[in-house]
């Protein structure tokens, strides 16, 4: 859940952060509705950029944890043949 | 009839200072704030200062947060980040405080209004963005430009990777907000249902002790991812990716 909560924010971040600045520059340079409109687009790609690259980090600390939990579970049972 | 689920988040003066056009006053949030650092401050130093090799339970709650810390920051920004260790380690207790703290009936989450969790993720966006150029120089801007992509993609990919950089503050503190703010209003909600329904008031009560279980634990969750997002954003100044 905290994932899923996790890349649903960052991709309305990212959203919210391209619309604003394409906002803010039609504002200022009297270009409406243009720089909005391109600036929104290039926030969605922003916004899955950064869940590609959350979805990776997250998936390498899986695999990592997985390894560790594989790693234990072959000492334990190393262990256990060489005491009998 | 019942309460509003919003008036807990209301900010009022406890004593209002005026300077200039400036309103400074102290507000319940700033009270609120004073008793996370004043609590955790105490609660530290009582635990640090015997030392036991074996630890007391206070100590071992100490002892416990430190290592975590220290475990997040050795495994999210390598080398180079025991440095920041203190800085990372005052932010989870700080945000953790204000988050447990807020789970006392008619107290105030301080963590539950934007503009406090902005701040906080502001200071760490810009002493992140000023680490980075400092230890790279103008090198830090290849950050927004893959290695080895061709030169003409820098049209579209510069402003990508720019607005996905400056998302970062935004997404940081709209999460730990909108965790806060959700949780104590769906409390509220259900605890308005309780007293309503009279006597079937039982089965949303059973249904609060739950979910007041579920809301410690994220409370503690979203210091901890604070602190971890805080981690790799430093991991991402002090190497690049």
């Amino acid at each position: 859940m905290a994932a899923g909560f996790r890349v649903a924010v960052e991709l309305t971040a990212a959203l919210v952060v391209g619309g604003g600045i394409g906002y803010v520059l039609d504002q200022w340079l009297g270009t409406q509705p243009w720089l909005l409109i391109l600036f929104f687009v290039i926030g969605a790609a922003a916004g899955f950029l950064t869940i590609y690259r959350t979805g990776q980090e997250l998936d390498a600390r899986a695999r990592e944890r997985r390894e560790a939990q594989a790693a234990e579970q072959k000492a334990k049972t190393d262990r256990k043949g060489s005491d009998r | 009839m019942a309460a509003s689920p919003i008036e807990q988040f209301e900010v009022y003066p406890l004593l209002p200072i005026q300077v200039g056009n400036l309103d400074l006053s102290f507000t319940n949030s700033s009270l609120w704030m004073v008793f996370a650092v004043a609590l955790s401050t105490v609660i530290l130093a009582i635990s640090a200062r015997g030392g036991a090799l074996v630890p007391s339970r206070l100590q071992s709650v100490s002892e416990m947060m430190y290592e975590l810390v220290a475990n997040m920051v050795r495994d999210n920004v390598g080398s180079g980040g025991r440095k920041y260790f203190p800085f990372i380690f005052t932010l989870f207790v700080f945000v953790l405080f204000a988050n447990l703290l807020g789970m006392i009936p008619h107290s105030f989450t301080v963590t539950s209004h934007l503009i406090v969790t902005f701040a906080l993720a502001a200071v760490i966006f810009i002493g992140v963005t000023i680490i980075g150029f400092y230890r790279h120089g103008f090198g830090y801007l290849r950050m927004f430009f893959p290695h080895g992509a061709p030169l003409w993609t820098a049209v579209i990919l510069v402003p990508v990777e720019l607005v996905s950089y400056l998302s970062r503050p935004v997404s940081l503190s709209v999460r730990l907000f909108a965790n806060m703010t959700v949780g104590h209003v769906l409390l509220k909600v259900i605890a308005g249902f309780v007293v309503s329904l009279g006597v079937f008031g039982i089965f949303p009560f059973v249904f609060l002790i739950a979910l007041s279980a579920l809301e410690l634990f994220i409370a503690a969750l979203q210091a901890y991812v604070f602190a971890i997002l805080t981690c790799i954003y430093l991991h991402d100044a002090l190497h690049m990716h």
